[in-house]
């Protein structure tokens, strides 16, 4: 069963009481919220993704909802709860489901060690994974959202998620974050794009998620070896480029950029050196988001 | 003490503090003597051990190479440094 073939008021039935059980790749969270802005997004954004029964597993609890004092009432605000209890600060009630989603992204980066996790986007194709770590700002997730309009599958915007036995890359297809000037930028570049209302005034500037396609939720279950290592990063007015990153260094961007590498100690360090000996690694400029895909496209096809 | 090599730069896993560092060439092969002698090394030793076909002044200069690297294993823990 998929969240689609929930009716609305049955989805809201759901978030305001019992919870509702949806799985993102290997993650299932059960998520409660009354609050409408949640309910519109994960109605958008997760109507592809499969709903568990309420007797079988979660790996999280959540709940976004109103703070239980006076801010329920003079500047709205939302709170993100796992377990009961509220790690982070509120945020305006608007910015109510971009928190449930950083939320989620929390849960995963500090609880799911069963992986490598690594801050970065990645897409598949042909079996082949594409691992995109940048720090924020880089266009990542710019060029991730692109490329998934340009035949590659989405297996995350945000984490990318290792099986330190195999190397595998698992797919964990949730809504793509897009800041700022990236909203208009792929509204142009896919049209077909299903994107939120954009909020404003959050920490990130504004933001709006992007749907993730349909393919990439369907095939949650293919893992992809890694193929490629490429730290992108947009210049205006650049052309595209891709420049060969010593593997040395390219372990050493995977580490900075690592949720729990530290974790996995010695076992951490010999399977992200795996990985590295699987790809061939680049950073990689760009300025016109068209020129980008092509360029990714040939990437694909001769290699 | 656990090292992976790709074109000669060297990234090395401190399994001691967990640390992971990444060597240039050089300071590569500075750990690499230091892991093959048995009971640690002199900076004099190692500087001696890599300078083939040096003249006095390039000997020098080895030696204070060896031994500013040396001193950045012993900081980030990599190497103990010995007074003795």
């Amino acid at each position: 069963m998929i969240l689609a073939d929930l009716s609305r008021s049955e989805l809201e039935r759901r978030l305001a009481g019992p919870g509702l059980r949806l799985r993102a790749g290997p993650v299932v969270t059960q998520i409660q919220s009354p609050l409408g802005a949640v309910a519109d997004g994960v109605a958008l954004h997760y109507a592809a993704h499969p709903i568990e029964g309420s007797d079988g597993f979660a790996d999280f609890f959540v709940r976004v909802d109103r703070p239980r004092n006076l801010r329920r009432w003079l500047h709205p605000q939302a709170v993100f709860y796992i377990d009961g209890e509220a790690p982070f600060t509120p945020l305006p009630l608007d910015q109510a489901f971009p928190l449930l989603e950083w939320g989620l992204n929390w849960c995963i980066s500090a609880h799911c060690h069963q992986y490598l996790i690594f801050h970065a986007a990645v897409v598949e194709r042909s079996g082949r994974a594409l691992i995109l770590p940048a720090p924020p700002g880089s266009g990542k997730s710019t060029l991730c959202a692109g490329l998934i309009h340009r035949g590659w599958r989405l297996l995350s915007d945000e984490l990318a998620l290792i099986d330190p036995a195999t190397s595998h890359v698992i797919p964990l297809a949730r809504p793509v974050s897009l800041k700022n000037r990236s909203i208009d930028v792929i509204r142009a570049f896919a049209p077909a794009a299903v994107l939120s209302r954009p909020v404003h005034d959050t920490t990130k500037g504004t933001v709006a998620h992007m749907q993730a396609t349909p393919d990439s939720v369907r095939r949650a279950a293919e893992f992809a070896r890694p193929a490629w290592i490429v730290m992108p990063r947009y210049e205006a007015g650049a052309t595209a480029a891709l420049t060969t990153l010593p593997k040395a260094r390219a372990f050493m961007e995977m580490v900075n950029g690592g949720f729990n590498y530290s974790v996995h100690g010695r076992k951490g360090f010999e399977a992200l050196a795996r990985v590295i000996d699987l790809c061939a690694c680049h950073t990689f400029v760009y300025g016109d988001l068209e020129e980008a895909a092509k360029l990714f496209d040939a990437l694909a096809t001769k290699s | 003490m656990i090292c992976r090599e790709w074109n000669g730069d060297i990234v090395v896993f401190n399994q001691e503090t967990g640390s992971t560092h990444l060597l240039d060439e050089f300071a590569g092969i500075v750990l690499r003597r230091l892991m093959a002698s048995e009971c640690g090394a002199t900076v004099g030793e190692l500087a001696t051990a890599l300078a083939h076909g040096q003249d006095a002044r390039e000997q020098q200069e080895s030696k204070q190479a060896v031994s500013a690297v040396v001193a950045e294993f012993a900081r980030v823990g990599v190497a103990h440094a010995d007074a003795s």
